[in-house]
């Protein structure tokens, strides 16, 4: 009865915050029905046996591998809903059940797909029991908020131990740390009810030369020994294995697709975890291209934006692994104009010390024009010029604290044919999307 | 004759958190655009004795407790015997968070299990339990005034008098969950302004023995702060050429402005 009670107000919530235009109510109403009800998660769950719940974990990719599967799974008619990006803690997760929810609590759905917060995901499967759970990587990225990533997979691991039997784990392989976690699903139950799937990479092309700076996980997650890579795809993932304790990378269940809607190395990854979790459902290859082949980009990864006959492509870089792999992508593409704006907000990390853990000296050569914008856009200027090639203090960048004036500037100096590439951390994509859409989004 | 100097990294590849090789990059940066030819010697896992007596300064970074572990049995006591000598001989050094920590007596865990230190520093770091805070947030330190007056002398001249009161202070952003206490024989780098310091209650931030330094900042701290990192260039040059050395001024706009931004933040 409470949460009939709960599921009415919270609507009623997110009915008004949409028309008065102050964003999704993407997490407030769930926030209110928890404090009242704790069992609000729990209950909504069980009154819905048949929604079958897909939880998504991992420092990046996330948003990008649950609109995958989103779009895969609706394409094979499924009816499938997605808790918004961001909103990815227990009161995103509570928000999204209560507005797909009737208020006699019945989920008209199919599948429920969860984005969950890195520090969150144990506490969530003490309350969940998901069908099917996704590890994609664990990379460094705010220090302040999430602490160490042996913090965090330590917490993993216990809440692994815990899962029940009928919960299907897809982990990346390449990355030591998660592809580890698939030894520890048989230790409480003592048998091999949990299946564990892998996906990884298996290509040539994509190969690295040379180790990333950022780069966490390369010490053995069974004898702490050093890792040798057979081939290093982005920052620690990669074929890898253990010449002291023979641990490897585990036999991988998909390696290879041949579409791929997202540029980038690490969108390979996304879209493998999202097909392979489509296999496992049995959906049909031929529909699976389908799906893929009219995917469209969740906001700011990779979004494009016409705006005044110019085109913008933004790509949310919010951690170094994640900047580092947007100036990868967009160097191969070709960019000479780029808008970068770093903010310091909570949702961003208030610690800005990562920008110095990003290989700008790799990628910013070819630019033309860098103008360099946000709350921290004295501290992001500072690391570029240290950046620059020390005789010639190249490539030029002007700062313009202003994020509108930047904006314009950016695009003043982007010709016709050329794409603007803007690279903002999240509250900073946030703004930019405002500015350039006119709406506000969350 | 060119000057060069030798900058000795500790562990980059397990002692390097939070963007601490932002410190190497300026150090060095700095260097080349005053025409000191600069090399960096990386001394990781294994790294011979002989490589570490060659450095005219040291780094050490922050890590997480596995990297710090596998350190701490690296460093042979050959290598602790080495490094101090170093420091008692006065070469110039910056041990930022873990790494200041690390050369202290000890640290104890959350769990009270002590993890011994390379007990080089009078210091000595406590985690008061899993149930304390982490002290986390962006900081100001008053430099301590007797680093402040001999660092003075290298005041780059295109900044205005403003920058007078920016240059007596030392900004960053600390992340840490021990404390730490500083014995009788060393003094602190400077005194908390808005922050925590290194224990959060009695208004110290790092340490300062001979020509080493101790410090939780992190943003990293040289970058923001232009005189920090030329004072350490000039405690290195100095000591390798055996005269006083001028540096010659940069133009650090920007480093100022980046300062500034954390000092507007803090209210002061």
């Amino acid at each position: 009865m409470i949460n009939f009670f709960l599921i009415t107000l919270g609507k009623s919530i997110i009915a008004l915050s949409r028309s008065f235009n102050l964003g999704h109510g993407s997490t407030w109403p769930g926030h209110i029905a928890l404090n009242i009800n704790k069992n609000f998660i729990k209950e909504l769950i069980k009154a819905n046996r048949h929604l079958k719940i897909i939880l998504i974990a991992g420092t990046n990719g996330k948003t990008t591998t649950g609109k995958l599967i989103q779009t895969i799974l609706e394409n094979a008619n499924y009816k499938v809903f997605q808790n918004e990006s961001g909103a990815n803690l227990f009161n995103g997760i509570a928000s999204s059940l209560l507005l797909h929810s009737s208020i006699l609590s019945t989920i008209n759905y199919d599948y429920a797909i969860f984005e969950v917060d890195e520090n969150t995901l144990p506490l969530v499967l003490r309350e969940i029991a998901p069908d099917y759970l996704i590890l994609l990587n664990l990379f460094r990225d705010q220090l302040d908020r999430y602490g160490e990533v042996n913090t965090i997979v330590s917490k993993w691991r216990r809440a692994i131990r815990h899962l029940l039997p009928k919960t299907k784990l897809i982990l990346n392989s390449d990355d030591p740390q998660i592809a580890h976690l698939g030894t520890y699903t048989h230790s409480r139950w003592n048998r091999i009810d949990t299946s564990v799937f892998y996906f990884g990479l298996d290509d040539k092309t994509l190969h690295q030369d040379s180790h990333q700076h950022a780069v966490d996980s390369t010490y053995c997650p069974k004898c702490n020994s050093k890792l040798t890579y057979i081939n290093i795809y982005y920052s620690h993932l990669g074929n890898w294995i253990c010449n002291k304790c023979s641990y490897k990378r585990p036999k991988l269940d998909l390696s290879k697709f041949h579409i791929y809607p997202l540029y980038g190395t690490y969108n390979h990854y996304n879209v493998h975890a999202a097909v392979l979790l489509a296999k496992i459902i049995k959906i049909k290859e031929k529909q699976i291209e389908k799906a893929l082949r009219n995917f469209k980009p969740s906001f700011g990864r990779q979004e494009v934006i016409h705006i005044n006959g110019n085109k913008v492509q933004i790509f949310l870089s919010k951690n170094p692994t994640s900047f580092n792999e947007s100036l990868r992508t967009i160097k191969k593409l070709g960019a000479k104009n780029v808008l970068f704006v770093l903010n310091d907000r909570i949702p961003d990390g208030r610690d800005v010390s990562w920008i110095w853990d990003v290989d700008f000296e790799d990628y910013i050569d070819q630019l033309e024009s860098i103008i360099i914008s946000g709350e921290r856009c004295y501290d992001m200027a500072l690391r570029i010029k240290y950046a620059q090639k020390s005789e010639i203090r190249n490539p030029k960048f002007e700062i313009e604290p202003n994020l509108r004036n930047s904006v314009n500037l950016s695009l003043k100096k982007t010709s016709g044919s050329e794409t603007l590439y803007i690279l903002p951390t999240y509250s900073a994509m946030l703004e930019v999307r405002k500015i350039l859409t006119g709406k506000k989004i969350l | 004759m060119k000057q060069t100097l030798t900058i000795g990294w500790l562990y980059p590849e397990l002692m390097s958190t939070y963007g601490d090789r932002g410190n190497i990059i300026c150090l060095q940066k700095r260097c080349e655009w005053r025409g000191i030819d600069v090399q960096i010697k990386t001394l990781d896992l294994g790294f011979k004795i002989d490589d570490l007596r060659l450095c005219d300064i040291l780094f050490m970074g922050g890590a997480q407790d596995t990297q710090q572990k596998i350190v701490s049995h690296d460093f042979s006591k050959e290598k602790v015997k080495v490094l101090k000598e170093m420091i008692e001989d006065e070469v110039p050094g910056l041990y930022i968070c873990g790494a200041y920590q690390f050369l202290g007596k000890y640290y104890k865990e959350a769990d009270g299990a002590i993890i011994d230190g390379l007990g080089i520093l009078d210091l000595y770091t406590e985690n008061p339990g899993e149930n304390s805070t982490r002290l986390i947030g962006n900081i100001a330190v008053k430099f301590q005034s007797v680093i402040l007056s001999k660092a003075k002398n290298l005041r780059d001249p295109s900044t205005t008098s403003q920058d007078d009161i920016a240059e007596k202070t030392l900004v960053g952003f600390e992340n840490h969950g021990g404390r730490t206490y500083l014995g009788k024989d060393i003094k602190p780098l400077g005194t908390v302004i808005k922050g925590f310091g290194n224990n959060g209650v009695d208004k110290t931030e790092g340490a300062v023995y001979k020509n080493s330094f101790g410090s939780y900042l992190h943003g990293p701290i040289l970058p923001k702060n232009p005189h920090f990192a030329d004072y350490l260039i000039k405690l290195a040059l100095e000591k390798k050429y055996k005269k006083k050395i001028d540096l010659p001024p940069l133009d650090d706009f920007l480093e100022w402005n980046a300062h500034k931004t954390i000092a507007k933040r803090l209210g002061i």
